[in-house]
């Protein structure tokens, strides 16, 4: 067992909705108590659905938005003793920049996260002259984008005279510039095709291997998750239902939500049970007014309708509303933790 | 069903012209659900904008033939064209947000479909049940307009109160009294002919509440919500064709196997042919009878599911099926087709 960089606990990020007059009525539960630890050198995966806190959970860990309650406690492999606190909300402006110089992102969208007016060069160049690393910036650069594949001839170019791909491995060598510990990857492939995808995803892992990197890896692409994860957490609604290690998870998986994720990827194997998930997504919102604030845990109009559809037709399903119940973690077998009866 | 036979497609650019597609053939039989899957930018969905004749100004069609049931529909006129368009092949867009029209309600949007391709089914319907065609008796201006006519008043009503000038403001305390008295009286009438059949497009793609939805507007529904009814509205025509273009593409894997399951069901139901345009090789496996690979503006195979993906003949098929990560650790082979480049 590896140490770990960085732990998670209890975290909770409600977001307010207020109505006109300005008052509180409802809340929206994006991360729910979320417990988890991180491992140095490893992939960390997290999935779920659109609206579950993936990217909550990730801005929540670069303190871009400031938690409800709960912490995320720092290694002293992040801190180096440096700090008068691992507890990152407690950081001053001086340390939380030092942590930033730590932990690298890369964004979903290549094109949204490159600035179409800067050369390449001053792109990648940044956060060095943010952090006041200008000695040989030149070489630096050209290094950093060789190591991603891409050579000193791109330097005078622009976002747009590069395919999307391409793109994506400026944004991974802008992230690595300042030689970061962590690098949280928020849905890195979904933008791209199967072959560029695959590009990528061989970087990425060379890249770990050469600068012993920790990822952490969101997506709802199961099959990418399967291929560069080491352990997974699966979330919804705010919630990790189950964690695991990437092979037990995938071979004996116990929620319900998991089974059904599971089944739910197109996959080349027809004959593979399938089980499908009824209803809607729900809505996060918990109001304030007693009267509204439960999640229906009955069957509604639309399920039952679904139900009707695809009875006989020997499909497995659960019903979206018996997921709302919340029930404690529970492990269910070696590092296997899943919420179930 | 839909035939298409060397198809050929250019863009008129700037830069010169851009060949989208070279020689395209596809052949869709009655009650088939077709796979045509490729990477961004290798013609799929020109492919089905050009049979449809919907490219935009730049793209012209230099060359080939598309038959629809044997009929040459390459250069048909704009009517005919028109009641193909919903009445014989219904289309499906990737985003279904920005295909729906914003400030349209559900009821409006089906309801024109409607109008223009089942105009006999609705007067039928309605002299049968004796019941108004197209619009029930209320008198109803949008919400929109209620809205304003209402704040005027009130606000000029108040404003006669403030200046001790009760009288002034009679008039518009009238107004307000009959909007609501026109309410009240007009409460019970029922629903016109139009207004059962979008009911009924509703419920045939699985939606709750229908009546309720359909006096919705686009972007109060959820995004799978929003995608079914997309999917009634290509259906609304009673088309013998359906081509969806990236169905799920912007969904949540659950939410796209409740899509997919429900355009199989209906493919089924109506004895349907289907044109599945999609990047996921994963949901033409699990959908289709039968795929096309597209490359750089060209079939470069075509074959039952089960072969494509059990013994692929292509050398970019077989890159395309090996770039995808199928469980297992091993370094995924990246094809040396390389990256897209400009055509």
């Amino acid at each position: 067992m590896s140490n770990k960089i960085l732990s998670i606990e209890g975290l909770r990020k409600h977001f307010p909705v207020k109505n006109v007059w300005g008052t509180d009525i409802a809340l929206v539960k994006a991360l729910d108590g979320v417990d988890l630890e991180i491992e140095e050198g490893k992939t960390f995966g997290i999935v779920g659905e659109s609206g579950c806190g993936k990217t909550t959970l990730m801005r929540t860990l670069l303190r871009l938005v400031e938690p409800t309650s709960g912490s995320v406690v720092l290694s002293d492999e992040i801190t180096q003793n440096q700090f008068l606190s691992n507890n990152l909300e407690e950081l001053t402006n001086e340390e939380l920049r030092s942590f930033r110089r730590q932990i690298g992102v890369v964004f979903q969208d290549p094109m949204g996260a490159l600035n179409p007016r800067m050369l390449i060069k001053d792109i990648v160049s940044e956060p060095l002259v943010i952090h006041g690393k200008t000695e040989n910036m030149r070489d630096r650069v050209i290094e950093l984008l060789n190591n991603v594949g891409l050579g000193e001839e791109h330097l005078y170019r622009y976002p747009h005279e590069f395919s999307g791909g391409q793109r994506q491995r400026i944004v991974i060598a802008r992230a690595l510039a300042l030689e970061p510990k962590i690098l949280v990857l928020d849905e890195p492939t979904s933008a791209l095709d199967v072959s560029v995808q695959a590009q990528i995803l061989n970087l990425l892992n060379d890249l770990q291997e050469k600068y012993n990197l920790t990822y952490i890896f969101i997506s709802h692409d199961l099959s990418v998750i399967e291929y560069m994860c080491d352990r997974l957490a699966v979330m919804y609604l705010g919630r990790v239902v189950e964690e695991a290690d990437t092979e037990e998870l995938f071979t004996n998986p116990q929620h319900p939500y998991t089974k059904a994720l599971l089944s739910a990827t197109p996959n080349f194997n027809k004959d593979k049970e399938k089980i499908m998930i009824l209803g809607d997504v729900p809505s996060p919102i918990t109001y304030l007014d007693e009267s509204k604030a439960k999640l229906a845990t009955e069957i509604t109009e639309q399920e039952r309708l679904e139900i009707k559809s695809i009875e006989g037709k020997g499909l497995d399903y659960i019903v979206r509303s018996s997921l709302n119940e919340v029930l404690p973690l529970k492990e269910v077998g070696p590092s296997h933790y899943a919420r179930v009866k | 069903m839909l035939e298409i036979k060397d198809l050929k497609t250019n863009f008129n650019t700037y830069d010169g012209v851009v060949k989208a597609l070279n020689g395209v053939n596809l052949t869709i039989k009655d009650g088939e659900i077709f796979g045509l899957v490729g990477e961004t930018g290798s013609g799929k969905s020109v492919t089905c904008y050009s049979a449809l004749k919907l490219l935009p100004k730049t793209g012209e069609v230099v060359g080939g033939n598309i038959l629809l049931n044997g009929e040459d529909i390459t250069h048909a006129s704009e009517d005919r064209l028109r009641q193909i368009r919903g009445g014989e092949i219904g289309i499906i867009f990737q985003d279904p947000l920005s295909a729906l029209n914003p400030v349209m309600t559900v009821n409006e949007q089906i309801g024109e479909i409607l109008v223009l391709h089942q105009d006999s089914k609705i007067k039928e319907l309605a002299s049968e049940k004796e019941i108004p065609v197209y619009k029930s008796e209320k008198w109803k201006a949008s919400p929109g307009v209620e809205f304003t006519i209402m704040a005027f008043c009130i606000s000029f009503i108040s404003l006669f109160i403030m200046l001790g000038q009760f009288t002034f403001s009679l008039p518009f305390l009238f107004v307000v009294g009959m909007m609501f008295l026109r309410d009240y009286l007009q409460k019970d009438i029922p629903d016109s002919a139009l207004d059962l059949m979008v009911i009924d497009a509703l419920s045939r793609v699985k939606l709750p509440n229908p009546k309720q939805i359909a006096q919705s507007y686009p972007h109060e529904l959820s995004g799978g919500m929003q995608q079914r009814v997309m999917i009634a509205m290509a259906l609304a025509g009673k088309a013998k064709m359906l081509i969806a273009d990236e169905p799920t593409t912007a969904l949540d894997v659950t939410i796209q196997a409740q899509i997919l399951q429900l355009i199989k069901d209906i493919q089924k139901e109506e004895n349907m042919s289907v044109l599945l345009i999609t990047h996921d090789l994963g949901v033409v496996a699990e959908t289709c009878e039968k795929v096309a690979v597209m490359y750089k503006g060209k079939i470069v195979e075509e074959n039952t599911v089960e072969r494509i993906f059990r013994h692929p003949k292509h050398k970019y098929t077989r890159a395309l099926l090996n770039a995808i990560p199928k469980g297992g650790k091993e370094r995924l082979k990246v094809p040396d087709v390389g990256e897209m480049g400009s055509i």
